[in-house]
């Protein structure tokens, strides 16, 4: 299983990278809706980039809800307690 | 903006370097805002490539990608991607978003699913033939639209099964199935492009392969959100599509230089001996083999390989010779440098001996010092990696994007005319209207003269060189030409062309012997540098009006085949000219023309042309 702080790390790595922002700046509180960089086609990708990087599969109500950095750690870190 | 400012193809490369191969699109993603901050005006045209994107589904997340892919060979694209869903409109509307970017390369991405709703459009589905026809019916006529109003090379990607059939063992027997849709829209698409100046088919399929089909896309965003191909297969077409933006933009490799020892052949040749090198017919030797196969297909298509060495020359040229085995003969090399030289110094004298940038040509060597030695010197030089791995060489060869030559050879557009003048009066005129379109924006004027003291020694020089465009490859050397003008014998036609963009000089010879009832074309040719711009049109022309002016009724030529002359096969019969029993071509002067073509403006006086 993937350590947390580990998952933590990643996870800001890959929205940065996907929204264009410094690893410092992808704080819990960036959402959807806070950052005119997350629009909806890179919000699918970013959902898909997550998936491929833990091996996980988000449902449809996931999706929707991993709008903020908050909610994509606690959705993975449930998911991936799960596979634990 | 002063030159100091301007970025070069490192700056780019050393971003690109930051995502290695199968890296996810994330990497691609934060790396193409890299590219993004560097100023947009620090970036030399030199180094840009326009590239307009068109297709049936997301290919958004596709432009990151393709534009870091390009800044690896050293490019900066400028890119369009036309709005979702309208591949089609924008290309059937000269006024849309596609035609206004004026891109070097477009590139059409209309996959298979495309197919697949037409089919299902009724349950159960409709058979081929309309569905076929739904698609590339329209597809072509806005390919016909682009012939005139678009600029650049058109490449169309191939339709691929994306999974596994449920048509069952008994689908090969069917023209009704899935498999026969897309097996049958890629026959019509390959035969209808293949008829077409300037398009490509793009082998969607090849790329599917390389990566696997299980790899090539992604179902779950394919279903969000029309996103369909995986990361891995963006990375594999995106490698592709360089090769095409840098062959538009005239940035191909044009020569290949080789290594020898354990690049041509496994093992040192000066301490194993022409016995003992590895080449031939079994391991290791086969390894060598086929890489010498890939690189003379490479050859066929007009790139040049030459050879830098370190080696005695004359145990080399014994391999070349006599080795059984070796494919690659004196025959083949345009230059070889084999000496105990440094390798930059002998590159730049191959560079200078074919008169070839060294921006355009590429080093495959075996030895990562030599490499880096070579790059070093010569930053401009494409250098590869090649593979530690002797037995991938074969396989590596064909990955290099530079390698992609748009140029037909004659051979092949021989045939494409030939299909061309039994195609329908219609769709033949679209195609003529077209090329004249493009003529006219060249803004041609041309200056033909009688032969004088100045132009003497050009015209002797060109009837001396001329190869390609030359009916007769009859070479008359000075005190010949001299002698039959004074004597009235001939009348030697010297044309001078210039367009929009420069000066091509003189660039057009012919010599009439001009008789009571008819004049003869004893020689007419062209430079290569002014081929296919209508321009031999003009000189013909006004040889028929000097004739009939003088009251001559026909205009007679000869043919003479040398073998290089094919692009000028056509020309005789083109304008009007048949050919009588004696062997000699007859066209009559009761009858207009041959005609002047009305974009080319007749100017006399050199400063004119100027």
């Amino acid at each position: 299983m993937t350590d947390r702080t580990q998952m933590t790390a990643r996870v800001r790595e890959i929205v940065g990278q996907v929204l264009d922002l410094p690893v410092a700046q992808v704080a819990d509180e960036l959402s959807a809706g806070s950052s005119s960089a997350w629009t909806s086609l890179n919000h699918l990708m970013l959902v898909s980039q997550l998936e491929n990087e833990f091996g996980v599969v988000f449902t449809n109500q996931e999706v929707r809800a991993l709008s903020s950095v908050r909610a994509i750690l606690e959705t993975l870190g449930r998911r991936l307690d799960s596979v634990a | 903006m002063s030159p100091e400012s301007e970025i070069d193809s490192s700056t780019l490369q050393r971003i690109a370097a930051g995502v290695e191969a199968g890296q996810p699109w994330s990497a691609y993603q934060s790396a193409a805002r890299a590219l993004d901050r560097i100023p947009i005006e620090t970036v030399p045209q030199r180094l840009r490539a326009r590239v307009a994107l068109l297709g049936s589904f997301t290919l958004d997340p596709f432009l990151p990608v393709l534009r870091v892919e390009a800044a690896r060979a050293g490019l900066w694209l400028d890119t369009y991607l036309a709005p979702y869903g309208q591949f089609l409109s924008e290309l059937i509307d000269p006024g849309s978003g596609l035609y206004q970017f004026q891109p070097n390369v477009t590139f059409i991405a209309a996959d298979a699913d495309v197919l697949w709703n037409q089919r299902w459009a009724e349950c159960p589905p409709i058979k081929s033939e309309p569905v076929v026809g739904g698609l590339l019916t329209p597809l072509f006529s806005g390919l016909d639209v682009f012939d005139r109003a678009g600029s650049g090379i058109v490449v169309v990607n191939d339709f691929v099964l994306p999974r596994r059939s449920t048509e069952g063992v008994n689908a090969f027997r069917s023209k009704g199935t899935f498999a026969h849709t897309v097996a049958h829209a890629n026959k019509h698409l390959r035969l209808r492009l293949s008829l077409r100046d300037n398009t490509f088919l793009f082998p969607l399929a090849d790329a599917v392969t390389q990566v696997g089909r299980n790899h090539a896309f992604n179902w779950r965003t394919h279903y969000r959100g029309h996103v369909t191909w995986s990361d891995t297969l963006m990375g594999a077409v995106a490698e592709r599509y360089v090769g095409f933006a840098l062959a538009a933009i005239g940035k191909s490799t044009k020569c290949i230089v080789l290594d020898l020892d354990n690049t041509l052949w496994g093992g040192v040749l000066g301490e194993d001996g022409p016995s003992g090198i590895a080449l031939g017919a079994q391991w290791p030797g086969s390894e060598f083999v086929d890489f010498q196969r890939e690189l003379l297909d490479l050859q066929r298509q007009g790139i040049l390989l030459a050879l830098c060495s370190k080696n005695n020359e004359h145990e080399v040229l014994e391999v070349l010779r006599d080795h059984p085995s070796m494919l690659i003969r004196e025959a083949h090399l345009a230059a070889y440098r084999i000496n105990w030289e440094d390798k930059a110094s002998n590159i730049r004298a191959l560079a200078g001996e074919l008169n070839i940038g060294l921006d355009h040509m590429l080093l495959i060597d075996d030895s990562a010092h030599e490499r880096a030695w070579v790059s070093q010197q010569i930053p401009e030089l494409r250098v590869p990696e090649l593979p530690a791995d002797s037995s991938q060489y074969a396989n590596w060869v064909g990955s290099l994007p530079s390698l992609i030559v748009l140029q037909q050879t004659a051979e092949d557009s021989q045939r494409t005319r030939q299909y061309q003048e039994s195609r329908s009066r219609e769709e033949y005129r679209g195609s003529m209207d077209s090329v004249e379109s493009f003529l006219r924006a060249l803004g041609l004027k041309v200056d033909i003269a009688l032969v004088d003291d100045e132009s003497m020694s050009r015209v002797v020089q060109l009837l001396a060189k001329t190869n390609q465009f030359n009916l007769t490859t009859r070479r008359h050397d000075e005190a010949t030409i001299r002698r039959r003008t004074a004597a009235g014998e001939w009348r030697v036609y010297a044309m001078r062309v210039t367009d929009r963009f420069g000066d091509f000089g003189l660039t057009g010879i012919a010599i009439a012997e001009p008789g009571a009832e008819a004049w003869h074309v004893e020689s007419f040719l062209m430079s290569c540098r002014v081929i296919g711009k209508s321009v031999e049109s003009a000189l013909l022309a006004r040889i028929g009006d000097e004739a009939r002016a003088a009251g001559a009724g026909v205009l007679t030529a000869d043919f003479v085949d040398s073998g290089r002359n094919q692009v000028a096969t056509t020309f005789l019969p083109a304008h009007g000219f048949t050919l009588a029993a004696d062997g000699r071509w007859v066209r009559s002067l009761q009858t207009p023309g041959p005609e002047w073509p009305d974009w080319i403006e007749a100017v006399t006086g050199k400063e004119a042309v100027r």
